[in-house]
């Protein structure tokens, strides 16, 4: 590479925590491939020192003609043409090496995280969502690529050749080696001048430019809800804002840095190297002092220094910018597993019930209590309801009868045995969840319906499609029961969607079922059909459901109101309704919002005094 | 495979003096200043090529002839020259170090974002546009930033060569036509290389899209997933989907480097050919010697940057995409303000035989749609997803045109209202609220910039929210970001409807603003919205019939078309889609579990299978 590219400032990117701790660790992402990268950096050192055995053979090509003039210099000639190719071939393969080794790298990563997430503790999905692990899983493992492929073989050359070509130049002329050596350390010392206040200005630099980021999410997000207001004038201004930030601190940074960044990059270019070895030979010569064939070996070897160390300089920016992917793959690896124990030692519930005892969850040690010494018993075969406020613990009951978490205090027991002591697929045997955002994948079907009972038959597939009211518009599908979801405007609406993960909840037939019923279905004429499915669903399981319209569990065996935390009433609706407490409340409002309806209270009354 | 895509593949690669003026126009006024500093770098790679040749002299005048003086005067003509280099850089690269790139780039961010407020909202409502212009907004600076490193490397490996052949005429004509004749052999070579490179990365970009989708629906369907037993290590898809990626980027890596290998290899055999025949000059004795070492010289200096400057046209064809995306944003043109500008008087709304069809669509999502709505009327849209209910009030805020047909607000065609009237006049309440990173009191406020803080309370307790306001940490001021994930979604929505209420439209929109709530929030949520509508002209989306048995006029669409009109109590008389959908509704009101129990005499307790 002869002129590298100038130190600018928007391939910087590592961020403040990733300092030189971070550095090692850096590398030790490319542990699963370290031999292979190791052999690519070993052909890219023999290519280059093979380079410089060219250079020299070219001068002693010089040297032949020279001394032995009218004869034909074969032996050298044939041998600048083997390093040559040799070089080259090397070089390739340092090249294709480090590639197929960042390839395998990507896989092996990804299988390995995606590895990890089936075994982390649920909440830790959740907390950092969907969207952020994607990112890790892909395109942070992307972006090692040019860290692991690109740039270990340069790393290689550029640690090995300067010393070498500092060794040959020393015993080919010690004045003309220091020479040479004497630009490199300008050029080096204007550099490191450049670089004194860079973790600062990088630091600045990425919070700036995050503030741009967001601003354009805001702005671009947001703008059909803007428009409507004020033609997006305000978020128009904090992108302007933030977009201004970033200019301030980028201007900021190429005043401070500019000047000595730009001159010692023009240093270290090659041609100052080879002006002063050229007037430095050209003087040693004229006083006869220079072996002239040496003179050449210099001229051919010396911008090789200054050439292997500028890729290192623009390497440093690369792998800046994958320290924070590579610190992102390490928390996640790093996330702990729940205990589980080993098949042989697992207790296997009896029956199938559910029990809190004494149960306290807080989400991290920081929040506040999430439940707060809950107790109660759901027999096998009965329905009990969770019904309080938004935010009252509802959904975290029954998530944590699933181990999404651990609880912090108390247990949880399932058929009688505690959740911790059971393996995770037998607790999933037990239990089916029905969610309230349905999730189907982009495969056919039948294969979402058959999603953990991979061995059921199509007749038993059939059955519970026709118990779940999805049969008649599965086969009004395509191709039926071997449409692909989500393909070629095969798009089901929500109340579809919710009867193929009943069907699903069916044919898996386990024991326990936890609902968290739907606020909102989807479309209203298909709310109908979504009721009988759930009817058939519930026959003959323990049913926990968290409920948010009242009136479909007044005869449950068991409602158990929760507020904030604590779970405060429980019983059957009519003794619930007379005590008049927190459900009593809810009951009421629960009526009062049934019977709204625009247009009839407001219109001519118009309220403004409430409290 | 269809004849449309197989002619985009062979698009021909973009000429370089297309790009050129791209980049000319993008940065705008500082464009005679970077015409000036693109200038400079030719010559500095000019300068820099003619110094090298003058080590031919300098060699031969002080090794064979041994005169000294001549040599001392090349030395100081190649010095002066490095030196001319050098400054004409130096002054090129000015354009990026004095921030005149960055302030270019900043003054197109802010023009593209301008051109995003300006543009037809439906043109900007699919996801895929929003990410693509967040890209674009986003990598602008990056894209460009490097520019003129990369035409800097790119003449150095080019202009630099060309010019020491030149210069070598007068001294070797013989090595000089060697040394040119590489050009002619890799130039064929990179416009050959180029349509490859394009097809290689379309492959292996939809691989990396496949391998993204799938990883985004194991993460988003883990809780599934895990419950089905289908997680980790027994997700086969999954672990199919990583192995054909690595496979894919195998492949393209080999096919990728072919060109790259060839391309080098041209350069290395030529030159090698050039020293070959440089010794057998030198032996018949027409080539001195010190020529041929000068050559070597040269030589070393210039193989590398020529076998390798096919890797920074890569760069340069990633600064010429995003040129090509934001020529082509800033190319949509806004929706055009028919004239003369009209206000309307009066809020009564008119649909006339309008018709709408998306551009992406392949059936109109509204067809021959007529309505009429008085002023202070409450008319509701009913319909099952998709029959255009959206749509109709996406055209009344002038997202898009109709295709045929218009709407008048007062009896003014909305084409002939300035937009920023036009949303003076409407207030929307979405099912999904959004809040901005901002305090609650901007928040509100957003409804009308300039109302006092008196204003905005009480529009805050009109809405019901004095209450919860009051308990924030910091009251009033209390940033959302801090506490989004602490607002219920019933406390969002009446920030929202205060918003409505601060800005006091004569027309008001409600999406469905009840839908995802729970019926404790729904109880304040409703009161809220009882005090927006009052006295306003009314457009309602309702899914829940019993909300709008009493509007004025329930409007029920179907595929696009209007199938039924009328007040409940008419509606309820005929036999159609509406009394049917009530019906439904309200057999569904009645469902409670003791009907799962209905067909059992006793709950039975199961054993564990």
């Amino acid at each position: 590479m002869t002129e590298s590219t100038i130190p600018s400032p928007s391939e910087e990117s590592a961020q403040h925590r990733c300092d030189s701790s971070r550095a090692s660790s850096a590398w030790s992402i490319m542990r699963p491939v370290g031999s292979q990268i190791g052999y690519a950096m070993g052909l890219s050192v023999a290519s280059a020192l093979l380079g410089l055995l060219c250079m020299g053979l070219l001068a002693l090509t010089v040297k032949a003609l020279l001394e032995q003039p009218g004869t034909w210099p074969w032996e050298l000639m044939v041998g600048v043409l083997a390093c040559t190719v040799a070089t080259y071939m090397m070089r390739l393969g340092a090249f294709n090496q480090a590639h197929y080794a960042a390839f395998r790298l990507e896989r092996i990563l990804r299988m390995r995280l995606s590895d990890r997430l089936a075994r982390v503790s649920m909440g830790y999905v959740q907390a950092q969502g969907a969207g952020a692990l994607t990112k890790v899983i892909h395109d942070d493992v992307r972006s090692l690529h040019v860290f692991v492929a690109d740039s270990t073989p340069l790393y290689a050359r550029a640690y090995i050749t300067p010393i070498a070509t500092f060794c040959v130049l020393v015993w080919l002329d010690w004045r003309l080696a220091l020479g040479a050596l004497g630009v490199l350390v300008l050029g080096f010392g204007i550099l490191s001048l450049a670089l004194r206040r860079r973790g600062e200005m990088v630091r600045l630099y990425n919070d700036a430019r995050e503030r741009v980021s967001s601003a354009i999410v805001e702005f671009v997000q947001a703008m059909p809800v803007v428009r409507t207001f004020d033609t997006g004038h305000s978020t128009f201004g904090r992108y302007q804002q933030a977009l201004a930030a970033y200019l301030a601190v980028l201007t900021r940074w190429y005043r401070e840095s500019g000047f000595a960044a730009r001159f010692s990059w023009v240093v270290l270019s090659p041609m100052p190297t080879l002006l002063v070895v050229l007037w430095l030979g050209s003087w040693l010569t004229w006083h006869g002092d220079l072996d002239p064939v040496r003179w050449l070996a210099v001229l051919l070897l010396c911008t090789g220094m200054a050439e292997a160390v500028m890729p290192m300089m623009m390497l440093r920016h690369m792998v800046d910018k994958v320290k924070l992917s590579i610190a992102r793959i390490q928390d996640v690896m790093a996330a702990p597993y729940p205990p589980v124990p080993s098949r042989e030692t697992e207790q296997l519930p009896r029956e199938a019930s559910v029990r809190f005892e004494d149960v306290s969850f807080r989400y991290t040690p920081a929040d506040d209590e999430a439940l707060s010494r809950v107790s109660f018993d759901v027999a096998p075969g009965t329905i009990t309801a969770l019904v309080g406020p938004s935010g009252a613990g509802k959904s975290t009951v029954a998530k944590l009868i699933l181990r999404f978490w651990d609880v912090s205090s108390g247990r949880i027991l399932v058929g009688g045995v505690n959740v911790r002591h059971m393996t995770s697929d037998t607790l999933m045997q037990q239990v089916a969840f029905v969610f309230q955002d349905t999730f189907l994948f982009s495969d056919s079907v039948a294969d979402n319906i058959r999603l953990g009972t991979p061995d059921a038959d199509m007749d038993s597939l059939i059955a519970a499609a026709k118990a779940a009211q999805a049969h008649d518009f599965i086969m009004a599908l395509p191709d039926g029961y071997d449409t692909r979801v989500g393909e070629r405007g095969v798009f089901l609406s929500g109340g579809q969607r919710q009867r193929i993960t009943i069907a699903r909840a069916i044919l898996q037939n386990r024991p326990i079922l936890v609902l968290d019923e739907a606020t909102a279905f989807a479309d209203p004429e298909n709310e109908a059909a979504l009721v009988d499915a759930l009817s058939r669903l519930m026959r003959d399981k323990t049913v926990i459901m968290v409920a948010h319209r009242l009136a479909t569990i007044r005869d449950a065996d068991q409602i158990l109101v929760f507020d904030r935390g604590h779970l405060v009433e429980g019983g059957k609706h009519d003794a619930l309704v007379k005590q008049d407490g927190t459900y009593a409340r809810l009951w009421q409002n629960y009526e009062t919002a049934q019977n709204w309806s625009l247009g009839q209270t407001s219109r001519h009354t118009i309220i403004t005094q409430e409290a | 495979m269809s004849h449309g895509s197989a002619t985009s593949r062979r698009r021909p690669p973009t000429p370089w003096l297309t790009t050129y003026r791209q980049l000319l126009v993008s940065v705008g006024p500082d464009a005679p200043s970077l015409r000036r500093s693109l200038i400079g770098l030719l010559l500095a790679a000019a300068a820099q090529g003619f110094a090298l040749a003058c080590i031919v002299p300098l060699l031969s005048a002080l090794l064979s002839r041994r005169d000294f003086a001549e040599a001392l005067y090349w030395l100081v003509a190649c010095s002066a020259l490095v030196v001319a280099s050098l400054v004409l850089r130096w002054r090129a690269q000015s354009f990026d170090f004095d921030g005149r790139m960055a302030a270019s780039t900043h003054r197109l961010r802010i023009q593209l974002g301008e051109q995003l407020r300006r543009m037809p909202l439906e043109t900007l409502q699919s996801r895929r546009t929003g990410e693509l212009n967040s890209m674009v907004l986003n990598n602008v600076d990056e894209n460009l930033a490097h520019t003129l490193t990369i035409i800097n490397l790119i003449f150095i490996a080019l202009v630099t060569p060309l010019c020491t052949a030149l210069a070598l005429l007068a001294v070797d004509w013989r090595m000089a036509l060697a040394l040119l004749l590489i050009f002619p052999a890799i130039v064929p070579l990179y416009r050959w290389r180029r349509p490859a490179l394009g097809r290689g990365k379309r492959i292996l970009g939809e691989a990396h899209q496949q391998a993204n989708a799938d990883v985004l629906e194991y993460t988003q369907g883990l809780p599934v997933l895990r419950a089905a037993c289908q997680a980790g290590a027994k997700a086969e898809r999954l672990t199919s989907t990583f192995v054909h990626l690595e496979t894919i980027q195998a492949i393209g890596h080999r096919k990728g480097a072919k060109p790259n290998i060839l391309v080098a290899t041209v350069v290395e055999v030529g030159l090698l050919i050039m020293l070959g025949l440089g010794v057998v000059w030198v032996l018949d004795g027409s080539l001195d010697l010190a020529v041929l070492a000068a050559l070597f010289v040269i030589v070393a200096r210039l193989s590398e940057p020529l076998s390798t400057f096919i890797l920074y046209t890569a760069i340069l064809e990633l600064i010429e995409s995003a040129l090509e995306r934001i020529g082509a944003l800033l190319a949509i043109s806004p929706l055009a303000q028919r004239q003369p500008e009209e206000q309307p008087t009066s809020y009564d709304i008119h649909f006339d035989d309008v018709s709408f069809q998306y551009a992406q669509g392949n059936v109109p999502a509204v067809r021959e749609f007529s309505a009429h709505l008085p002023p202070r009327s409450l008319t509701a849209l009913v319909g099952p997803s998709g029959s255009g209910k959206t749509t109709l009030t996406r055209l009344l805020l002038r997202q898009a045109d109709p295709q045929s047909g218009s709407i008048r607000i007062g009896g003014v065609d909305i084409r002939h209202i300035p937009t920023a009237r036009l949303h003076d006049l409407i207030s929307v309440v979405f099912q999904d609220v959004y809040l901005f990173d901002d305090t609650v009191m901007a928040n509100i406020r957003m409804g009308r910039p300039d109302a006092s803080d008196a204003e905005v309370r009480r529009a805050a307790q009109a809405a019901q929210c004095l209450g919860f306001i009051e308990r924030l940490p910091q009251g009033w001021q209390t940033r959302i970001g801090d506490i989004g994930g602490c607002l219920s979604g019933g406390e969002k929505q009446r920030l929202s409807i205060a918003r409505a209420l601060l800005k006091d439209a004569p027309i008001v929109i409600l999406d469905e603003p009840t839908a995802a709530l729970d019926s404790e929030s729904e109880v304040a949520v409703q009161r809220a919205i009882d005090t927006l509508v009052s006295d306003k002209t009314v457009v309602v989306i309702a899914h829940r019939l019993s909300t709008i048995v009493g509007a004025d006029q329930i409007l029920v669409l179907e595929d696009g078309h209007l199938a039924e009109n009328g007040r409940h109590a008419e509606l309820m008389e005929t036999e159609g889609r509406y009394q049917r959908m009530w019906r439904a509704q309200q057999r569904v009101k009645c469902w409670h579990v003791a009907a799962v129990r209905s067909n059992d005499d006793e709950p039975q307790p199961r054993g564990v299978a």
